[in-house]
C-alpha cells in the first residue's frame, strides 16, 4: 500500500501546484486593486498592493463611478425576480406532477424549452416592445423580463422535485380537506425549501452576472445593473492607472456572489446535481 | 401553472416567431420591418465577419471541451479520495464566483499589451513577453479562451466528482485487485461508468460556448476590426450597433439553430430523469 501513498502525495502536491498557479489572476486583482493610482508602476504589475490603496480606489469606486446605484438596482433585480420565478416554476412543477394535469407533460414541455433557445432569438422583440410600451430602461420591465427568463429552469427542478415526494402526501391532505391552494402553500412549498433555495441562489447568480440582457435593455444609471456598468467602465478609463478603479469595481461586483457562494456551498453542489442531472 | 405558462408562451414563444419574421425583413428599429424574403440570410453568409464569426465560435466549441472539460475531469479523478480534496479543489471554484464581465476585466489587465503576462514572461527570460495577446488573431480567441477555462473549470470539476461518487466500488476493486491501475483502470473502467456525467458537462460546454458572449463583448468587442467576434458578439453588433435588424434576427435563427442541434445531445436524458416514479411500472 506504500505505492497508493505515494501516488496520494503526488497527486496532492500536483493539485496544490495548479491550484496556486489559478489563484494566480486574483492576486493580480487583489494586488492590484491596493495600489494608488499615484503609486501604479506599470512595469511592477506583480507587487502587492496595501490596505491604504484598496480604501482609497474603494472610495473612488464608490465616488466617482455608478456602481453605487447599480449594486442597489442589481440587488434589487437579482433577489426580486427570482423569486418570483421560483414560484412561478413550483406552481408548474405542482400542476404537473402533484395534479396531474390534463396533457400536463406537453404544458411543462412547452415551458422547458425556454430553457433552450438562446436569449439572441428573443432581445430583438423584447427591445422593440419594450421601447413601444414604454418598460424600456425601467426597473418594473428588467424585474418582468429577468423573472421570465428564470421561470422555465425553475419549473425544471421544482417538477424533478415534487416527482420525488410521495403522492400519499397530497392524498392525505385531500382526506383532511385542504384545498388545493392551501396544499400547495402549506404543504409542498415548505416541505420544497431546500429545492426553492438552490433555484433561487442559481438564478440570483445569473441575473447578477447577466450582461446581454442588461446592456440592450436599460440605458440610465437608476436602472443599469452593475456588469454593463463594470463593461463601460473599461473603455472609458481604458489601460494605465485607470485601471486600479475598475480592477476595484470588478472585485466589488464579485464579492456579493462570492459571500453567497461560500454562504450556500452545500445548497450549491446539490443544486448543481438537481440542475443537471 | 397557468399563469406562468402564459407568460413564457407570450414573453418567449411571440419573440422566437417575430425574430424569425424579421429574419425575412428590412427593418432598421423605425417605422415597419419591409419584407425582404432572403436577402438577409444572402447578405449574411457574404459577411466576412459573419464568416469570421462561425470559424471562432468554433473554436470556443472546441477550446471548451479540450480545456474546461479536461482540465475539469483531471482536477476531479485526481482529487478523487484524496484527504484534503474538497480544500484541494476550492483555488478552481473561486473564479466561478466571478461574473463572465469581471473576468474579462481581470484578463484584458493581465493580457494587456506589456501587463502582468509579459512581464511574468520577461522575468522568467521566457520568449513571448513581446506578444500582443488580445490585437491577433487566432491568438485573442484562443486567449480569451483559456480566460473563460480558468473561470469554469471548478464547475465542471464538480459535476465530475458528483459522478465519481456514484461510480459503484466494487468493479473498480475487483480490477484493481487484477492488477489494472493508473492510466488502463481510468481508460477502461472508470472512463466508460463516468459517461453519464461526461455526457452532461460535454453538452453543457457545447450550447454554453456556442453561446459565448460575455468574456469577448468584456475583453474585445469583437475586435480589432472583428476579427474575434463569436456569433452572439456578431448579432449583438449587427442589431443594436449598426441597427440592422433583419441582419441581427437571421444571425439570432443561424445561432439558435445550431445551439438547439446540439442541445439534443443533452436534453433527453435532461428529460428523462425526475419522470414521475409510477410512470416506469
Amino acid at each position: 500500500m506504500t505505492g497508493s501513498r505515494t501516488s496520494h502525495l503526488v497527486r496532492t502536491i500536483l493539485l496544490a501546484v495548479l491550484g496556486l498557479v489559478w489563484l494566480l489572476p486574483i492576486y493580480l486583482l487583489v494586488a492590484n486593486a491596493g495600489k494608488r493610482q499615484v503609486d501604479y508602476d506599470a512595469d511592477a504589475l506583480w507587487a502587492p498592493g496595501s490596505l491604504g490603496g484598496l480604501s482609497s480606489n474603494l472610495t473612488a469606486v464608490f465616488t466617482t463611478t455608478d456602481v453605487p446605484s447599480g449594486l442597489g438596482v442589481t440587488v434589487l433585480y437579482a433577489t426580486v425576480a427570482p423569486l418570483i420565478a421560483v414560484v412561478l416554476g413550483a406552481t408548474v412543477g405542482f400542476a404537473v406532477i402533484v395534479l396531474k394535469l390534463k396533457h400536463g407533460f406537453f404544458w411543462f414541455f412547452v415551458v422547458f424549452c425556454g430553457t433552450v433557445f438562446p436569449l439572441q432569438l428573443m432581445v430583438i422583440p423584447w427591445f422593440d416592445v419594450y421601447a413601444r410600451v414604454d418598460l424600456f430602461d425601467t426597473r418594473s420591465g428588467m424585474l418582468l423580463i429577468y423573472a421570465i427568463v428564470a421561470t422555465p429552469f425553475s419549473a425544471f427542478v421544482m417538477r424533478n422535485f415534487f416527482s420525488g415526494i410521495a403522492e400519499s402526501v397530497f392524498e392525505a391532505a385531500v382526506v383532511d380537506g385542504a384545498n388545493v391552494g392551501r396544499i400547495f402553500t402549506r404543504i409542498f412549498l415548505p416541505m420544497s425549501t431546500s429545492a426553492l433555495v438552490v433555484v433561487f441562489i442559481l438564478q440570483a447568480t445569473w441575473v447578477w452576472n447577466d450582461l446581454l440582457l442588461s446592456l440592450i435593455l436599460t440605458q440610465s444609471p437608476e436602472t443599469r445593473p452593475v456588469m454593463p456598468l463594470l463593461n463601460a467602465l473599461q473603455s472609458v478609463e481604458g489601460g494605465g492607472p485607470g485601471f486600479t478603479v475598475i480592477l476595484t469595481a470588478a472585485l466589488v461586483v464579485s464579492i456579493p456572489t462570492a459571500i453567497l457562494f461560500m454562504l450556500t456551498q452545500r445548497f450549491f453542489q446539490r443544486g448543481l446535481a438537481l440542475g443537471q442531472y | 401553472m397557468a399563469p406562468a405558462t402564459v407568460l413564457v408562451v407570450l414573453a418567449m414563444y411571440l419573440p422566437v416567431i417575430y425574430t424569425v419574421y424579421l429574419s425575412f425583413t428590412t427593418y432598421g428599429g423605425l417605422g415597419s420591418p419591409e419584407p425582404a424574403g432572403l436577402s438577409n440570410y444572402v447578405e449574411m453568409f457574404a459577411d466576412t465577419a459573419f464568416l469570421t464569426a462561425i470559424g471562432n465560435t468554433l473554436v470556443w466549441v472546441l477550446g471548451s471541451l479540450l480545456v474546461p472539460v479536461g482540465i475539469g475531469l483531471l482536477v476531479a479523478y485526481l482529487s478523487f479520495g484524496l484527504r484534503f480534496a474538497g480544500w484541494l479543489r476550492v483555488p478552481f471554484l473561486v473564479p466561478y464566483a466571478l461574473s463572465g464581465v469581471a473576468v474579462g476585466v481581470v484578463f484584458s489587465f493581465v493580457l494587456q499589451n506589456d501587463g502582468a503576462l509579459s512581464q511574468a514572461l520577461a522575468y522568467l527570460h521566457l520568449p513571448g513577453s513581446e506578444t500582443r495577446w488580445l490585437q491577433e488573431a487566432p491568438l485573442n480567441t484562443i486567449v480569451m479562451i483559456l480566460a473563460a477555462s480558468w473561470q469554469g473549470i471548478g464547475v465542471n470539476a464538480l459535476l465530475f466528482t458528483v459522478g465519481l461518487q456514484s461510480i459503484p466500488k466494487e468493479p473498480l476493486e475487483a480490477a484493481r485487485v487484477d492488477g489494472a491501475s493508473g492510466w488502463r483502470l481510468f481508460r477502461h473502467m472508470v472512463w466508460p461508468l463516468l459517461r453519464p456525467s461526461t455526457t452532461i458537462v460535454v453538452g453543457l460546454s457545447i450550447v454554453n460556448s456556442l453561446k459565448t458572449f460575455d468574456i469577448v463583448q468584456a475583453m474585445t468587442q469583437g475586435g480589432p476590426n472583428r476579427v474575434s467576434e463569436t456569433l452572439g458578439v456578431t448579432m449583438y453588433r449587427d442589431t443594436f450597433v449598426n441597427s440592422e435588424y433583419g441582419l441581427g434576427s437571421a444571425v439570432a435563427v443561424f445561432l439558435t439553430i445550431i445551439t438547439v442541434a446540439a442541445s439534443m445531445l443533452y436534453l433527453r436524458r435532461q428529460l428523462s430523469i425526475g419522470e414521475p416514479k409510477g410512470a416506469t411500472p
